[in-house]
């Protein structure tokens, strides 16, 4: 029997918080992004639809300084700063967020594990809700920052521009700009890392992504057409999320399903992708 | 429960039907150790179990106390080189050992310098800032290795670290373990290449079908096989004026001539006995130059247990 020296001596200093760790795979994602220029220039154009909303806001605010400049008093604004215009802000915004997914979604588990590097981070200390959470966190920043973070400075300005009057009879707005943008950058984020997980291939999962919203939705309308219903809507993921964002900024738009079916259908999808995430994210593929 | 042992007890795995390892009862020192079987035996599948990378259908494992579904505390101080490659596409060797290395949350200038560290180990230093994608097979594995080693972790478990490394790289690779051992470190070996396994490792797992068939040090456990009486060779001037006295023994089973004619193959089913009566044997004009046993390792052991068909040995 060898007597060994038992002269080891691990790292015994300071270790950042595990509940940290996670934001290690953001931080590298976002290094790899932003060296192709196509991403970068196209992120940057996802922050120039927000300028445009922030000189309708100044137009709207000092209209009236602004004719009077043409030499034409009491004119109202023709544009109303009100929930309908921060939800066609969204809107536009919550599009340009599905592109950048399209993007950036379908790569970020697929390579992992067509490369079996799932191995190499799941034996190290770190669990495989941390990795999901480090994986989706890269969307959830990247498109946070294009959809309810200049959506709620686009408020702040608003405010300071119409007055604490206007501030606190419409704070409702701030509520519904946040959680009806969260619901967007959530379900899609879900659906592209599931996706992702699903085919392992990248170029095949932002086809599938793509096609979810826009097959799907042609199959919901021609289900409508054909069996002359209504609940085709609920497998077309625009008109579920326009019943969600209709009732969260109290617009009167007319939409094809309730808004509680929406929200229904909606955790639905997200409790399918989280099943898809823990059958597929394995630190071993068992091949039977 | 030992806090310095790997413990199975009891531990079983069943992919659906398949078996993956049946009712495996182990205790792991530290030192090398290596597990030896034929392909499907069930190596990997041990060896994923020990890592929490698969979980048991049935038993329980330790990792020096350690329960091995709880990653934040297990990988802090073991370290898993896999049989496959899996390298993030356009990394160096050295971002390689870097950016997992953080996961284990410790600080840069800790994470550089254990990078370095295991960089130099492996020597790879002049190939660091190089891609990987650019690297040799034998350059490959060794960072793989550098990867597993670079926390400096007291269980160290390597899946056939040997394959695709040169006799040279092979032979350094060796030392490497064993220094790691030395150092009081667990070292988990599978490989197919018993002689290596045989010069290593302080002790072995013999697997076969799913199924432990031995453990323990390779001397110890080709003792306990009885049905094959022990081999030794004695090398001599003579053989055959030995070889006729030696039958007065009553625990030697066969004696004959080794091929060369400066030997004899004896074998008996008590060499303790046997050495201590060989001298009183010994005719005049007999000069023994060793006394050896001929079949005290893992090759022999192995074909005595699993068979000389046991997989791609």
């Amino acid at each position: 029997m060898a007597v060994y020296k038992r002269s080891y001596h691990g790292y015994a200093g300071p270790l950042t918080p595990e509940w940290s760790r996670f934001a290690i795979i953001p931080r590298y994602a976002y290094q790899r992004l932003f060296k192709s220029k196509v991403m970068t220039v196209f992120f940057v154009i996802c922050l120039v639809s927000p300028l445009v909303f922030l000189s309708l806001i100044y137009v709207a605010n000092s209209f009236g300084s602004i004719a009077k400049m043409f030499g034409a008093t009491g004119v109202r604004s023709p544009i109303t700063i009100d929930g309908e215009f921060f939800q066609i802000f969204l809107g536009v915004q919550s599009f340009l967020a599905f592109i950048l997914t399209c993007f950036v979604g379908p790569g970020l588990v697929s390579t992992d594990l067509s490369n079996r590097a799932l191995t190499l981070y799941l034996s190290r200390p770190f669990s495989r809700a941390e990795y999901v959470l480090g994986k989706m966190s890269v969307l959830l920043i990247l498109l946070s920052s294009i959809t309810w973070v200049p959506g709620l400075v686009l408020f702040s300005v608003q405010s300071a521009l119409a007055g604490t009057g206007w501030l606190l009879h419409n704070l409702w707005i701030a509520w519904a700009i946040f959680s009806g943008a969260w619901i967007w950058i959530l379900v899609i984020a879900l659906l592209a890392l599931a996706l992702s997980a699903w085919v392992k291939w990248r170029i095949a999962a932002g086809a599938l992504l793509l096609g979810l919203f826009f097959v799907a939705a042609a199959f919901g309308h021609a289900l409508n057409a054909v069996l002359d219903v209504r609940w085709g809507g609920l497998i077309n993921l625009s008109i579920l999320f326009n019943a969600v964002w209709n009732d969260l900024f109290r617009t009167q738009q007319k939409a094809e399903i309730s808004a509680s079916s929406a929200w229904i259908m909606l955790a639905l999808i997200c409790a399918a992708c989280l099943w898809l995430l823990n059958k597929k994210l394995r630190a071993i593929e068992v091949v039977r | 429960m030992s806090e310095h042992e790997i413990t199975f007890e009891n531990v079983s795995k069943f992919y659906g039907d398949v078996l993956g390892v049946n009712r495996v009862n182990l205790s792991i020192p530290p030192g090398i150790t290596s597990l030896v079987g034929p392909n499907g035996s069930g190596k990997t599948t041990l060896m994923n179990l020990m890592t929490g990378l698969l979980r048991p259908t049935e038993g329980r494992i330790r990792v020096l106390g350690v329960a091995p579904d709880q990653p934040e505390r297990l990988f802090q101080f073991t370290g898993y080189c896999m049989q496959f490659d899996s390298f993030p596409r356009g990394m160096t060797g050295y971002q390689f050992i870097y950016s997992y290395l953080r996961l284990h949350g410790k600080p840069h200038e800790e994470v550089e310098s254990l990078t370095w560290s295991a960089i130099e180990r492996v020597k790879l230093t002049d190939a660091a800032h190089r891609k990987i994608a650019g690297y040799s097979k034998g350059m490959r594995q060794r960072i793989k290795l550098a990867q597993a080693i670079a926390h400096a972790p007291r269980v160290l478990v390597l899946d056939e670290p040997l394959n695709g490394l040169d006799p040279l790289v092979r032979a350094e690779t060796i030392a490497l373990f064993r220094s790691l051992a030395e150092e009081g470190l667990h070292v988990i070996i599978s490989s197919h290449i018993l002689h290596e396994v045989d010069a290593i490792s302080d002790q072995v797992v013999l697997l076969s079908s799913g199924y432990v068939v031995a453990e323990g040090q390779i001397h110890g456990v080709r003792t306990e096989v009885e049905e094959h009486p022990m081999q030794i060779l004695i090398r001599c001037t003579r053989p055959s004026a030995l070889a006729s006295r030696i039958f007065e023994l009553d625990t030697v089973v066969e004696a004959r001539l080794h091929n060369d004619g400066k030997g004899l193959l004896v074998r008996t089913r008590d060499p303790d006995r046997f050495y201590l009566m060989l001298n009183r044997l010994v005719v005049d004009g007999v000069d023994l130059e060793s006394v050896a046993p001929a079949d005290d390792d893992v090759l022999s052991v192995y074909e005595y247990l699993i068979g000389p068909d046991g997989g791609s040995i």
